[in-house]
C-alpha cells in the first residue's frame, strides 16, 4: 500500500475517476456510531482514516453482535456493527494513558489534515487534545468534535447516547401513536443525523481551507442537528405557542396516509394518497369504486375528517393482498405505495440491487466471515467514484504500517512499544456480549424470526467478485 | 467579519419541497450564493403549515421561511424558451445546480445533464430523487411514509403489537437533503481539484437504508430478522414515563453494569433481587421488571433525575417538549435559536446552526426571499438584461 501525501494542494492533481478525496488524511478517535459513520463515508470518498484504538476501553461495537453470535477467539475481529461502521479504514491501537501513546497520536496529527472525535470533551481535556492545543502542532488542522449536546455549555459534560440526543432534540416528542406517549426507531437514529451533518461540516472546513490554506475547529451537537430537522415544530410554538404532539402516520391535512396490514405475520404497506387522482385509483385497485363516491370520503377535507374510520375500511381491504404485490399496482397507477421491507426484504430489494446499493466486502481469512453484502452511500459520483471497499481493520492491523513506515519506528522500537502496552493487538480484558440464543431472542420479542439458510442465500445473491476476494 | 466557509461558491437552486431547499440551505447558511429557481406558483413548500400566526400566504410557512433563508429568489418559467435560456445563463457560470423533479423532468426541460455539461463542463449538477436516477422503482411516486416503508426503518419503529411508524414530519426529506449538500461539496472539491463537473445521483431512499445499526447485518450475521420490540423486553434503555413527561434511563455505555449501583440510584430495594440481578435474569423475568421500572419511574421528576443521572455518569435522557426545548439551558448558552427580520412577518425565531464552525461562522444575512424578490438584481445585475428587456420578460411571464 502507498500513503499518499497528506496535503491536497501540494498533491499532484488526480486524474480524473480518482476518488475525489484522496491524499486527505483523518485521524480518528472515534466510538460506536456518529464520528466512524461519518469518516466511513470520507474514507468511501477516497481519504486515508487511520483510526486509533485503544485495547484497555475496547470499542463496544467489536464485542456485540459477533459473527453467528460466536464470542470465541478472537470474537473482537468480528463485530458486525464494528465492520458496518469503520470500513476503508486503517486501525491502529494507541494507549493514550501513556505518555508515548499521546506523541504518537500528536505525531500523527501533525502530518494530518483533519482530527475527529466524539467522545465527552472531559476526556478531550483531560488528553490535552483541544483544538487550541492541536494548532501548535499541525497550524492549519480542522478539528471535529461530536457531542451529545455540544463542546461548551452547561450539558456540556454530559454523555449522551443516539436516543438521548433524540429526545432533548424534539424529535421524539413529536413522533409515536397518536394515542401513545413518545416513541423511537430501534436505533440510534440521531447519531447518524448527527454523522450526515459531520460530513457535510468537515467537507465545507475542506472547502474552506483549500481556498484559504486555514483550518478551524468544528463543534457539533448532536442535539443541534435533530433539532434543525424539525423546525415547524419548534418554530411553531415560538410563533404561535402550539406544542405538536404525536399523530402517528397521519399526514396532518392529507388523508389517507398509513401503514395497513397485508397478508403473512407482520407484513404491512404505507399508502399515502396526496391527491384527488390518487385517491380514486387507490379506491380502484381496491375494488371499492363505492368509496368515490361515498359522502364521508368524496373530498379532502371530509377524508380527513373521517380518517380514522377511513384507516379501518381500508385495513380491511389491504389485509387480502400480498405487500409487494398491492405495491406494484398502487404504483403502477401513480398511488405513492410501499411495502414496509424487513432486513431481509431490504437486502434483496431489486431497485437497491440493480443500483449495486449493497457491496460485498471479503473479510480476513483469520476471522472465518464470508464475504458479506454492506450498504454502501446515498450518492454516487459517477465522475469520482468511491474506492473499492475494504473490510473495517482488525484490531491493530496497521500498527506495523502507520508506526513503522508512517512514523519510521524500527522493528525493535515497535516490539518495546508492545511490551511497554503502548499498542497490542487485542483486548486486554475482552468482555464480550453473549446474546440470548435466537429462540430466546424471538420469544422475548426482540426478533420477528430467524432463518437457518442465511448463508446459501446471502453468497447467491452477493457472490464474491475477485476484487472482494 | 468572518467569511462564511463556501464564499464564492455560485448555487443555482432548482429544487421545491424539502429535501432540496434543506441542502441549498446547508450551503447557503455557510457562506455559498444561492439562486433559488420558482416557478409563478411558487415552491409548494410556501403552502405547507403551520403558518405565522396560522395566517395562509405565500410568505407564511413556517417550514418555507425556515427552508429558504440566506437565499436570493428569482422566477422563471422553464418551459417557454426564453426561460430556458436565461437558466442557460445562469448555468454558465455557477458552480453546482441542485434539482429534486421527478427524474423525468429535467431532460423534458432539455435541462438534462449532458446539455447543462455542454455550457459549463465544471458544473457540479446535483440530483435528488425518491428512488435515484435509475432503476425498477425510479418513477414510482413517494413521500416521507414511503421511504420510511422501503427504506427499512419504519419495520422496527412503533409498538409490538400494533402497525409500523414513522417519525413525524419530514425526517428522510431532511437527510437526503444532508447526504445532497455533502455529496455536492464532494464533488465541488474534486472539481476546485480538476477542473472536472459531474452529476451526482442522491437517493431518498438510500439516505434512509444507508443509515440503520442491526438491521441488515443482524441477517447476514446470524439469519435473526429484526422487529418491533416489546415494551418490557428485558431492555433497560426504554422510554419510561415520569410524572412530568418522558425519561430515556441507559445504565451506563459499554459492557460493564453494576447492577447495584442501578438498584441504589433507582431507590427501588425491591429489585435487589435474583430475579433482576444478571443480564439473563432480567431477560427471563423482563416483563415483571418492565412493569416495577414503570411504577418506579411515575414517581420521578425528569430534569431532577436527568441531572442526577449524569452526575453520576448514567448516560439518561430526557423527551423534551418544543416549549421545553426553546427554554432549555443548553440551547440557550450556545446561541442556537436567532432572530430573523422578514419583509412579510418581521422578526420570529428560527433554529439556527446545526453545529459551530469558529473559522467560518454560520450566519443568517437573509431572510426566505419573497417570490422573484430577486429578478431585478439576478437577470438585471448578474445577467446584464436592461430593464425593458426584463418589462418585456415578465409580459410574456417568463418571470
Amino acid at each position: 500500500m502507498t500513503l499518499p501525501s497528506s496535503t491536497p494542494t501540494n498533491a499532484p492533481l488526480p486524474a480524473p475517476l480518482q476518488a475525489p478525496l484522496m491524499g486527505v488524511r483523518i485521524i480518528e478517535m472515534g466510538q460506536l456510531i456518529a464520528i466512524p459513520w461519518a469518516m466511513k463515508m470520507l474514507a468511501d470518498m477516497g481519504a486515508q482514516v487511520i483510526r486509533l484504538e485503544s485495547c484497555e476501553r475496547l470499542e463496544s461495537y467489536r464485542g456485540d453482535s459477533v459473527y453467528l453470535n460466536d464470542i470465541s477467539g478472537e470474537f473482537w475481529n468480528r463485530g458486525a456493527n464494528f465492520y458496518e461502521q469503520n470500513r476503508n479504514k486503517l486501525g491502529i491501537t494507541l494507549n493514550l494513558s501513556k505518555d508515548e501513546g499521546l506523541a504518537i497520536l500528536r505525531q500523527l496529527v501533525s502530518i494530518s489534515d483533519i482530527f475527529a472525535e466524539n467522545f465527552t470533551p472531559r476526556v478531550i481535556k483531560n488528553f490535552k487534545l483541544e483544538y487550541e492545543d492541536l494548532r501548535k502542532i499541525r497550524p492549519d488542522i480542522i478539528m471535529v468534535s461530536s457531542t451529545g449536546y455540544g463542546f461548551s455549555g452547561p450539558w456540556s459534560g454530559f454523555g449522551a447516547t443516539g436516543p438521548a440526543t433524540e429526545g432533548a432534540s424534539g424529535l421524539a416528542y413529536i413522533s409515536g401513536y397518536a394515542d401513545g406517549g413518545p416513541s423511537m426507531p430501534e436505533i440510534p437514529y440521531t447519531d447518524y443525523t448527527a454523522g450526515e451533518h459531520t460530513v457535510y461540516a468537515v467537507m465545507a472546513a475542506l472547502m474552506h481551507r483549500l481556498r484559504t490554506g486555514q483550518g478551524q475547529f468544528i463543534d457539533v451537537s448532536q442535539t443541534q442537528t435533530a433539532s434543525a430537522t424539525v423546525p415547524e415544530a419548534l418554530m411553531d410554538f415560538a410563533v404561535n405557542c402550539r406544542i405538536t404532539t404525536p399523530m402517528g402516520n397521519q399526514h396532518p391535512s392529507l388523508a389517507p396516509q398509513g401503514c395497513y396490514p397485508c397478508q403473512g405475520d407482520d407484513r404491512w404497506i404505507a399508502i399515502a394518497a396526496e391527491d384527488e387522482s390518487q385517491w380514486r385509483s387507490l379506491c380502484q385497485v381496491l375494488g371499492r369504486d363505492d368509496w368515490i363516491q361515498d359522502k364521508r370520503f368524496s373530498q379532502g377535507l371530509a377524508r380527513w375528517e373521517n380518517r380514522l374510520e377511513l384507516d379501518v375500511l381500508l385495513a380491511v381491504e389491504t389485509t387480502k393482498w400480498e405487500a409487494h404485490r398491492l405495491m406494484s399496482y398502487l404504483q403502477n397507477q401513480g398511488v405513492p405505495a410501499g411495502a414496509v421491507l424487513d432486513s431481509k426484504d431490504l437486502l434483496f430489494d431489486p431497485h437497491l440491487k440493480e443500483r449495486g446499493f449493497y457491496e460485498v466486502l471479503a473479510h480476513h481469512p483469520s476471522t472465518k466471515i464470508p464475504p458479506l453484502p454492506y450498504a454502501s452511500r446515498p450518492w454516487k459520483l459517477p465522475g469520482s467514484p468511491a474506492v473499492a471497499g475494504k473490510p473495517a481493520p482488525l484490531m491493530g492491523e496497521h500498527n506495523a504500517l502507520i508506526l513503522g513506515e508512517l512514523l519510521c519506528r524500527n522493528e525493535q522500537e515497535m516490539a518495546q512499544l508492545e511490551e511497554q502496552g503502548i499498542i497490542g493487538y487485542a483486548p486486554s480484558n475482552p468482555q464480550p456480549v453473549q446474546r440470548p440464543p435466537l429462540d430466546e431472542q424471538v420469544r422475548v420479542g426482540r426478533m420477528q424470526r430467524y432463518e437457518t439458510d442465511f448463508q446459501e442465500k446471502v453468497s447467491e445473491a452477493f457472490p464474491s467478485t475477485p476484487e472482494s476476494g | 467579519m468572518p467569511q462564511g466557509a463556501l464564499e464564492g461558491v455560485k448555487v443555482l437552486d432548482l429544487t421545491h419541497h424539502v429535501a432540496g431547499p434543506y441542502s441549498t440551505k446547508l450551503l447557503a447558511d455557510f457562506g455559498a450564493d444561492v439562486v433559488k429557481v420558482e416557478q409563478a406558483s411558487g415552491d409548494p413548500a410556501r403552502r405547507i403549515p403551520p403558518f405565522y400566526h396560522d395566517e395562509t400566504g405565500p410568505d407564511k410557512s413556517l417550514l418555507f421561511l425556515y427552508l429558504n433563508t440566506n437565499k436570493q429568489g428569482i422566477t422563471l418559467n422553464l418551459k417557454t424558451r426564453q426561460g430556458s435560456d436565461l437558466l442557460m445563463e445562469l448555468v454558465r457560470d455557477s458552480d453546482i445546480l441542485v434539482e429534486n423533479f421527478s427524474p423525468r423532468v429535467m431532460s423534458s426541460l432539455g435541462l438534462d445533464y449532458p446539455s447543462l455539461k455542454e455550457i459549463n463542463p465544471s458544473l457540479v449538477m446535483v440530483s435528488i430523487a425518491n428512488f435515484g436516477q435509475t432503476g425498477p422503482y425510479r418513477d414510482y411516486k413517494a413521500n416521507d411514509i414511503v421511504e420510511y416503508a422501503l427504506g427499512g426503518l419504519m419495520y422496527i419503529f412503533g409498538g409490538y403489537h400494533r402497525e409500523p411508524l414513522k417519525h413525524a414530519l419530514h425526517q428522510a426529506q431532511f437527510k437526503a437533503g444532508t447526504n445532497a449538500a455533502s455529496a455536492a461539496l464532494i464533488a465541488l472539491y474534486h472539481q476546485r481539484l480538476t477542473g472536472i463537473g459531474q452529476h451526482v445521483d442522491v437517493s431518498i431512499q438510500e439516505s434512509i437504508a444507508s443509515a440503520l445499526r442491526d438491521v441488515v447485518n443482524n441477517y447476514t450475521n446470524t439469519g435473526a430478522i429484526r422487529r418491533r420490540q416489546p415494551n418490557h423486553s428485558g431492555d433497560l434503555t426504554r422510554i419510561r414515563q415520569t410524572s412530568d413527561g418522558h425519561i430515556l434511563p441507559n445504565p451506563g455505555m459499554g459492557l460493564g453494569l453494576d447492577w447495584n449501583v442501578v438498584v441504589e440510584f433507582l431507590e427501588a430495594p425491591d429489585l435487589a433481587d435474583d430475579r433482576f440481578n444478571t443480564s439473563s435474569a432480567r431477560l427471563a423475568n423482563a416483563e415483571e421488571l418492565g412493569e416495577i421500572l414503570d411504577r418506579i419511574f411515575q414517581t420521578k421528576n425528569k430534569y431532577e433525575m436527568f441531572h442526577a443521572a449524569n452526575q453520576k455518569r448514567f448516560t439518561y435522557g430526557v423527551i423534551q417538549s418544543a416549549e421545553e426545548v426553546l427554554a432549555d439551558e443548553q440551547f440557550k448558552h450556545r446561541g442556537y435559536f436567532v432572530e430573523i427580520d422578514h419583509p412579510v412577518v418581521g422578526t420570529i425565531t428560527y433554529p439556527g446552526a446545526p453545529f459551530l464552525m469558529d473559522g467560518t461562522p454560520w450566519e443568517a444575512k437573509s431572510p426566505a426571499p419573497t417570490l422573484g424578490q430577486h429578478n431585478d438584481e439576478v437577470f438585471g445585475k448578474r445577467l446584464g438584461c436592461a430593464g425593458e428587456d426584463l418589462a418585456r420578460l415578465r409580459a410574456l411571464e417568463v418571470i
